[in-house]
C-alpha cells in the first residue's frame, strides 16, 4: 500500500473497535508471570548453558594480557572466549558507535572483554572472577563534559541552521536573555536487563531469542558483526521488558551469547547484570545548552539561538538538544548549533525522545525566564509565539493544535489562580509553585509490513516483526485488524517480534504505532481483495466487512465460509510517500505542574500534574494514556532525581544500579491528569493518528523546574533539581 | 533434617545446594518458575517479590536476596501460585489487567505478589505497601487504581491459609552440619545455641535478614565460608514493653519493630515506613542494622536519640553499652570475635522524638541525611537534648556541641540560631553522590529549625502535600 496522499474518509472514521479502551491483550499473561522474556526461553533450545560477561576495568587503553587458566579449570566451565581471541568484530551498524567485542582496544569502562560459559550461573560467575587481566590504561582520556565545554565553548562552529541575522536581531531586541542549562547523563533503567539465548545449528544458522525493539535492525546487525549471510540469522523477541531506546540495537549480550554458544557447541543464555547494563550499553548523553532569546516589546521572538553541547564517544552523535528549537516557536531569526565533546564514557545513544527530552528541559526553562523578563504570563508568551510553520524549514505543520493544548490546559488546571510572585505562596511549611511547559516531538512514520492469515474457522492470525515493548502493539494491531476485517477482536491473534515475520517499523522514535497499524491495515486490504475474488468480486471497496461477515449487495457470506479448505494468506506493507515530508508532522502538548517545596529543607514534592496532548486519532485511550503518564513520571525523574554520576577521573558511571540511579517511586507521584485533544492528522497515515510514546516525556521536566522556581524564587539551571541547589536561596521563613 | 519448605502448596527439599543459593536463582533455574523476575539482584526493584508465610503471618520478600536456608519450615507462594486451580486470576491480577497496571510486564509479577500479600493481610496503604516495587512504564497511577479496585474483592478460596500451613514438624530442630557438607549452614533454634556455637566458631558469617549480606554474595561475589542463619531463633525475636524500658530482640524485623514502636514513638514508625521497602523491612532485623555498622543505617540515629542501650553476648558473658559507643569508626564496631548483638533497650519516656529523613526520592532511598531529635523542654527551657545524625560522619553520631549549646537555654528561634556555629564542631561530613558536605550541614541546621517549628505548632507533612 502506498500512502501518497492525505487520507480521505475511510473505515477508521466510523470505528467500532479502534479508539476504544480495549484492555491489553497480554495483560493476563503478564500478571500471571507466563509471558516469556528472553532469559526464560528454556523451551526453545535443548541443553542451554549459562554465559557470564566480563567487563573492562579501565575506560580507555589496551589489554596486554588475559590469564584464563584458573577460570578454565574452575568447576563446570565449558568455554571461555576473550576479546584477545579475535580481531575487533565489525561495529554492528552505522547507528552503533562502540565496538561490541574483539581486539585489544578498550573504548569505554565495562566494554565486554570475555564471556565464560558454564553449566550453571554461579559457576560461570565465579569463574569469570578468576580471569586476570593486565591493562595499559590511557591516561589522556576525557570524562568531564563540563570541563570539555569550557574548553570548546568559545570556538566558533558552523551553525546547523542560520536564518536571518541572529546576532543583529538579538543585539537590537527590546528584551533578551542569555542563559546556560545543564542536563546530566541519564539511563533508560528499563526493568528487564538485556538478555539473549543463542543457538547455532549444523548449517551455521544462528537463532537469537533476545529482548530487542527493532528486529530487522538486530538481524542485520548480527550478520554484519559476525560477517555472515543475513539469511542465516533469526531473531525472536515477542516480549520485551521495557526498552526506551536501550534495546534499539543489539548489545554485547547478543554477541557474547552467540560467541559462547559457538565455542561451547551448545546453546547459551546470558543476561546482563544490572551494573553491566549501566556501563556496557548506552545512555542519554549529558548536555550543556546555551540559549539566547530576544523579543520585541510585545513579546514576539525576534531572535532565538540554541547551542547544544553533548558527550559522545569519538564518531558518535551525542544528544542533539536543539532540534525542537528549529521548529517549535515562531522566531524571526534563528541560530542553531551543536558541538560534540568527544570523550571516553560509554556510548551515548538514543533514549526515549532523544533530543527533545533534553532540549525542552533547556528551551522551556528559557521560555519561562523570557516570559518573566517580559512580565508576561508564560502561557500567553507561548501563545504569542505559536506558529503554523516551522521557522527553520518554512514547511507547514500538517496539523498543529498547540494553542488549544495551552488554553484548554490553563483552564482545566486553574492557571488563573496560580502563584504569580515567585516564593510568595505558603501553605504551612510548604512553598507552593506552578509551572507550565510546552512539548514538541516529530511524529515520523516508516515502511511497515504484516501478514494476515484467515483461518478455516474464520479467525485471523496477524504476523509482523513489530515489537511490543510495553507500548500496547499487540492490542492496537488487533484493534486495527478487527476494524478492517469487521470482526470481533477475540477472533484476531497477533504474533510479534519474530524475524521470520514480515519486516515492520519496529518500536522507536514514536513511529511504531502509526507505522505498524498502517502496515497491518495494508495487509488487511490485500486480504479483503482476495476475499472479494473468492466470492466473485473484483472490487473489494464495494464490499462491506462487518460482524464477521462480508456483504456484497444483498449477499452476506460469513468469513468462516471463505476458506474452508485452508487458510488464505495476504501480505503487504505500507510505504509512506514523499508528500509526507513536504509537511512537518509532529505532536504537541502543554504540561502544567504544581509543586510544594519545603521551606526548611528544600524537599520538592510534586502535587499535581496535567498534560494536554495533541497527537491525532488516539487508537486506544487506555494504552495511550499509560504511555503519557509513564512519560510524565520519567519527566519527574529527569527533573528531580535521575542523574548518572560520572567518576571524572576513571570514566565510570558510579551509580550503576537501581538503588542509586533513582527513578521515581510510588510516593513521588501524585494523581496525574491527561487530556487528548480530539484531533485527526490525515497527512500522518491512513489511521490519521500520531505517536504519543515520547510526547509524554517531552516538556515535563521543564514544567516541574518552572514550578520549583515559581515556588521558591530560586532558578536552578542544572538538572536534576536536587535540594542542595535550592537551599541557599530559599526565602526567609 | 534436610532443608524443607512449601512451594505453592507442595513440600520441597532442594537437596545439597550451596548455603548461599538465592531463592530467586533456585526458582528460575532449578524449578523453571520464571514468573519471578530478576531486575536488579539486590533488592531494589521488587520484580522478584514472593510471599513467605509462617505461623506469624504472610510477608512479601525479595527472592533475590533471600537464601534458601532462611526458608526452613516456611511456605513460599510465587506468582505462579496466585491463580486458581483452573487458571482463574487472583483479584489483584484481574484488577491489574482491568486497570492497565501492566505494560512491558517485567515488573508485573512482583507487583502482583506484593499486592496479593497486602490483600491477604487486609492492607490498603498502597503507596507504602508498593514502595518496594519499581515500574518504569506505567506511571504508577494505574497500579494504585488496581490495588484499590481489588480491596473489595474477597480473598479467593484457593488462597486459604491451609495451603500455606507448613507441614513440617516444629520438632525438627535444625542440625549443625559438617564443614565438608555442601550445605555448610548452621541454623540454631535458640540464643543459647547460637552463643555456644558462635563462641567456638567466631569466623562464621551471621545472616539475619540478608538484606545486606545478600549483596555481599550477589554483588560482591564473596564466598561467605561458614554461615549461620539466625532467623530460626525465636527467643531473639521478642519485643517486651516493660514499665521502665522497651526491650527489642536482635532478630526483630523492622516491620515488627515499626508496629511495636508506633504507639510510643510515632515518628520513629514513620521513619521506618521509609526504611527500604516493605520487602526489605520484612527481612531486615534491628540487630543486623546495628551490627553491620553502616553510617547510613536509619534506625541507629533514632535509637540513640531515644537513649538506647545495646546488649552484647559472648558465650554466657554479657555486656551492655550506650548504643552510640558501639560505633567506633567507619566499618569498625565494638564487637569481639564470637560476640553478637542480643537486644537493644529503650528507656520509657515521654515522646519527644522527631525523625527526619532526607533523600532524593521518597521511598527506597539511602538517606543523604537522617536526623533524629529528642529535646526535653521544661517551662520553656531546654533541659536535655539528644540530637543524632546518620550520613554526617563515618558512624551514626550525636551532635554533642549543638546539644550543649541548647541545654539550659530558652527553647526558641534565637537559641537555635545561636547554636549555628556548633554544627561545624560536631560534623565534618563528606561530599558524595548523594549530597555535598555544605548541603548536609545546611540541611542539618534546617532540620533543627523544623523540629522547633513543629514543636511550636506548625504542621509538617512531607508525604502528602495535597492541595
Amino acid at each position: 500500500m502506498d500512502f501518497n496522499t492525505a487520507a480521505e474518509t475511510n473505515i477508521f472514521d466510523r470505528p467500532k473497535i479502534l479508539g476504544k479502551a480495549v484492555p491489553r491483550r497480554d495483560g493476563p499473561l503478564k500478571t500471571t508471570g507466563r509471558a516469556p522474556y528472553a532469559y526464560e526461553r528454556h523451551d526453545v533450545a535443548e541443553g542451554q548453558l549459562v554465559g557470564y560477561p566480563l567487563g573492562s576495568a579501565i575506560a580507555k587503553g589496551r589489554i596486554l594480557s588475559m590469564d584464563t587458566e584458573a577460570a578454565r579449570a574452575a568447576p563446570g566451565v565449558r568455554a571461555i572466549v576473550t576479546t584477545l581471541d579475535m580481531e575487533a568484530m565489525p561495529v554492528p551498524s552505522e547507528m552503533h558507535t562502540a565496538h561490541l567485542f574483539g581486539g585489544d582496544k578498550v573504548e569505554h569502562y565495562h566494554q565486554a572483554i570475555a564471556v565464560v560459559v558454564a553449566e550453571t550461573f554461579e559457576q560461570a560467575r565465579a569463574a569469570t572472577a578468576l580471569i586476570k587481566v593486565e591493562y595499559d590504561a590511557d591516561e589522556g582520556a576525557e570524562f568531564d563534559l563540563l570541563a570539555a565545554y569550557e574548553k570548546m565553548k568559545d570556538t566558533p562552529v558552523d551553525p546547523e541552521v542560520s536564518k536571518g541575522d541572529f546576532e543583529t536581531a538579538f543585539a537590537n531586541a527590546a528584551h533578551r536573555i542569555d542563559r546556560t542549562y545543564v542536563t546530566t547523563p541519564q539511563n533508560h533503567a528499563q526493568m528487564e536487563p538485556q538478555a539473549t539465548v543463542a543457538a547455532w545449528d549444523e548449517n551455521g544458522n544462528v537463532t537469537l531469542w533476545t529482548s530487542n525493539q527493532m528486529i530487522q535492525w538486530a538481524k542485520k546487525a548480527v550478520a554484519k558483526t559476525f560477517e555472515m549471510d543475513v539469511e542465516k540469522v533469526r531473531v525472536d523477541s515477542p516480549y520485551v521488558g521495557g526498552g526506551f531506546g536501550n534495546k534499539l540495537f543489539i548489545r554485547s549480550d547478543v554477541v557474547l551469547a552467540a560467541l559462547g554458544a559457538k565455542a561451547a557447541g551448545q546453546p547459551v543464555k546470558l543476561a546482563m547484570p544490572r551494573p553491566f547494563v549501566m556501563n556496557n550499553t548506552t545512555h542519554r548523553a549529558g548536555t550543556v545548552q546555551r540559549i539566547r532569546i530576544g523579543t520585541d516589546a510585545q513579546g514576539k521572538i525576534v531572535a532565538l539561538a540554541h547551542e547544544g553541547t553533548s558527550n559522545t564517544l569519538p564518531g558518535g552523535s551525542g544528544e542533539d538538544a536543539t532540534n525542537q528549537s528549529q521548529h517549535f516557536y515562531a522566531a524571526d531569526t534563528l541560530l542553531i548549533a551543536t558541538r560534540l565533546a568527544e570523550m571516553h564514557l560509554p556510548e551515548a545513544n538514543a533514549m526515549r525522545a532523544p533530543g527533545e527530552a533534553s532540549g525542552l528541559m533547556g528551551l522551556e526553562m528559557a521560555m519561562d525566564e523570557m516570559a518573566e523578563e517580559l512580565g508576561m504570563d508564560p502561557v500567553q508568551f507561548r501563545l504569542v509565539n505559536d506558529t503554523d510553520t516551522s521557522p527553520a524549514t518554512g514547511k507547514k505543520f500538517s496539523d498543529r493544535n498547540f494553542a488549544r493544548c495551552l488554553t484548554e490546559g490553563a483552564e482545566r488546571f486553574g492557571w488563573e489562580n496560580r502563584n504569580t510572585t515567585p516564593g510568595s505562596r505558603r501553605e504551612g511549611d510548604w512553598l507552593i509553585g506552578h509551572g507550565v511547559a510546552g512539548a514538541f516531538r516529530p511524529s515520523p512514520a516508516t515502511t511497515s509490513g504484516a501478514r494476515v492469515r484467515l483461518q478455516a474457522d474464520g479467525r485471523i492470525i496477524v504476523e509482523t516483526d513489530m515489537t511490543d515493548i510495553g507500548t500496547g502493539s499487540y492490542t492496537i494491531i488487533a484493534q486495527t485488524v478487527a476494524e478492517a476485517m469487521g470482526m470481533d477482536i477475540e477472533d484476531v491473534e497477533v504474533r510479534l517480534g519474530d524475524s521470520a515475520f514480515p519486516v515492520s517499523s519496529g518500536s522507536g522514535g514514536q513511529f511504531g504505532a502509526v507505522s505498524s497499524t498502517a502496515g497491518a491495515y495494508a495487509a488487511c486490504t490485500a486480504l479483503r481483495r482476495e476475499v472479494a475474488r473468492r466470492i466473485g468480486h473484483n472490487d473489494a471497496d464495494g464490499l462491506s466487512f462487518a460482524r464477521g461477515n462480508v456483504t456484497a449487495g444483498a449477499k452476506e457470506t460469513p468469513l468462516v465460509d471463505i476458506a474452508p479448505e485452508g487458510e488464505i494468506v495476504a501480505e503487504d506493507k505500507v510505504k509512506f510517500g514523499s508528500f509526507r515530508k513536504d509537511r512537518m508532522v509532529a505532536t504537541f502538548a502543554a504540561h502544567f505542574v504544581e509543586v510544594g517545596v519545603n521551606a526548611w529543607t528544600g524537599e520538592v514534592r510534586v502535587r499535581r500534574m496535567l498534560g494536554v496532548c495533541d497527537a491525532g486519532r488516539i487508537m486506544n485511550p487506555t494504552t495511550a494514556l499509560s504511555q503519557v503518564i509513564g512519560g510524565m513520571v520519567m519527566g519527574v525523574g529527569a527533573a528531580l532525581s535521575e542523574e548518572i554520576a560520572v567518576d571524572t577521573a576513571k570514566g565510570v558511571f558510579i551509580n550503576h544500579d537501581l538503588a542509586n540511579y533513582e527513578v521515581p517511586v510510588h510516593a513521588d507521584i501524585p494523581e496525574q491528569e491527561v487530556v487528548f485533544l480530539d484531533t485527526l492528522d490525515p497527512v500522518s497515515g491512513p489511521l490519521k493518528s500520531k505517536g504519543v510514546g515520547e510526547l509524554g516525556l517531552c516538556g515535563v521536566a521543564g514544567a516541574v523546574a518552572n514550578a520549583v522556581y515559581n515556588a521558591t524564587g530560586v532558578r536552578a539551571r542544572e538538572y536534576p533539581i536536587t535540594l542542595d541547589k535550592l537551599l541557599d536561596g530559599l526565602p526567609e521563613v | 533434617m534436610p532443608l524443607t519448605f512449601r512451594l505453592n502448596g507442595e513440600t520441597v527439599s532442594p537437596g545439597d545446594v550451596p548455603a548461599t543459593t538465592t531463592l530467586l536463582d533456585w526458582l528460575r533455574e532449578a524449578r523453571g518458575l520464571t514468573g519471578t523476575k530478576e531486575g536488579c539482584n539486590e533488592g531494589d526493584c521488587g520484580a522478584c517479590t514472593v510471599m513467605v508465610s509462617d505461623d506469624t503471618g504472610h510477608r512479601a520478600l525479595n527472592a533475590c536476596i533471600l537464601f534458601l536456608p532462611q526458608l526452613q519450615g516456611k511456605a513460599v507462594t510465587t506468582v505462579e501460585g496466585l491463580s486458581g486451580p483452573d487458571g482463574e486470576l487472583h483479584p489483584v491480577q484481574q484488577a491489574m489487567v482491568d486497570h492497565h497496571g501492566s505494560q512491558c510486564g517485567f515488573c508485573t509479577p512482583g507487583f502482583a505478589v506484593t499486592m496479593a500479600t497486602a490483600h491477604l493481610n487486609g492492607r490498603t496503604d498502597h503507596d507504602i505497601q508498593l514502595a518496594g516495587n519499581l515500574c518504569r512504564c506505567t506511571g504508577y497511577a494505574p497500579i494504585i487504581r488496581a490495588a484499590r479496585a481489588a480491596e473489595a474483592q474477597p480473598v479467593p478460596q484457593w488462597m486459604t491459609p491451609s495451603i500455606f500451613a507448613s507441614q513440617i514438624s516444629s520438632g525438627d530442630a535444625p542440625q549443625a552440619r559438617g564443614a565438608e557438607s555442601p550445605l555448610d549452614a548452621y541454623r540454631p533454634a535458640t540464643a543459647d545455641e547460637l552463643a555456644r556455637w558462635y563462641a567456638d566458631n567466631p569466623d562464621t558469617t551471621l545472616i539475619a535478614g540478608a538484606t545486606d549480606v545478600g549483596l555481599w554474595v550477589t554483588k560482591g561475589l564473596r564466598d561467605l565460608g561458614r554461615v549461620c542463619y539466625l532467623n530460626g531463633i525465636s527467643d531473639l525475636q521478642g519485643i517486651d514493653i516493660g514499665e521502665d524500658e522497651i526491650r527489642i530482640g536482635a532478630g526483630v524485623t523492622l516491620t515488627a519493630l515499626r508496629e511495636a514502636i508506633a504507639p510510643h514513638h510515632p515518628d520513629f514508625a514513620a521513619l521506618l515506613d521509609r526504611y527500604g521497602s516493605v520487602q526489605v523491612r520484612n527481612a531486615a532485623t534491628i540487630g543486623g542494622n546495628i551490627a553491620n555498622g553502616s553510617p547510613i543505617g536509619d534506625s541507629p540515629p533514632a535509637l540513640i536519640a531515644l537513649g538506647a542501650t545495646l546488649h552484647l553476648r559472648h558465650g554466657n558473658a554479657r555486656r551492655s553499652m550506650p548504643l552510640e559507643d558501639f560505633f567506633l569508626a567507619y566499618g569498625k564496631q565494638d564487637r569481639a570475635p564470637g560476640e553478637f548483638v542480643e537486644a537493644v533497650t529503650i528507656p520509657r519516656q515521654p515522646d519527644r522524638l522527631r525523625c527526619y529523613k532526607i533523600s532524593k526520592r521518597f521511598d527506597q532511598d539511602i538517606s543523604a541525611v537522617c536526623g533524629c531529635f529528642s529535646i526535653r523542654v521544661e517551662d520553656g527551657t531546654v533541659t536535655g537534648a539528644r540530637i543524632v545524625f546518620g550520613g554526617m560522619a563515618g558512624v551514626p553520631k550525636r551532635a554533642a556541641a549543638v546539644e550543649a549549646a541548647l541545654v539550659g537555654q530558652t527553647w526558641n528561634r534565637k537559641t537555635v540560631e545561636a547554636a549555628e556555629g556548633a554544627w561545624e564542631q560536631d560534623f565534618r561530613p563528606m561530599s558524595d553522590m548523594r549530597a555535598s558536605a555544605a548541603y548536609r550541614l545546611d540541611a542539618a541546621r534546617g532540620l533543627l529549625s523544623r523540629y522547633l517549628l513543629e514543636d511550636l505548632g506548625t504542621p509538617v507533612r512531607v508525604r502528602e502535600v495535597a492541595p
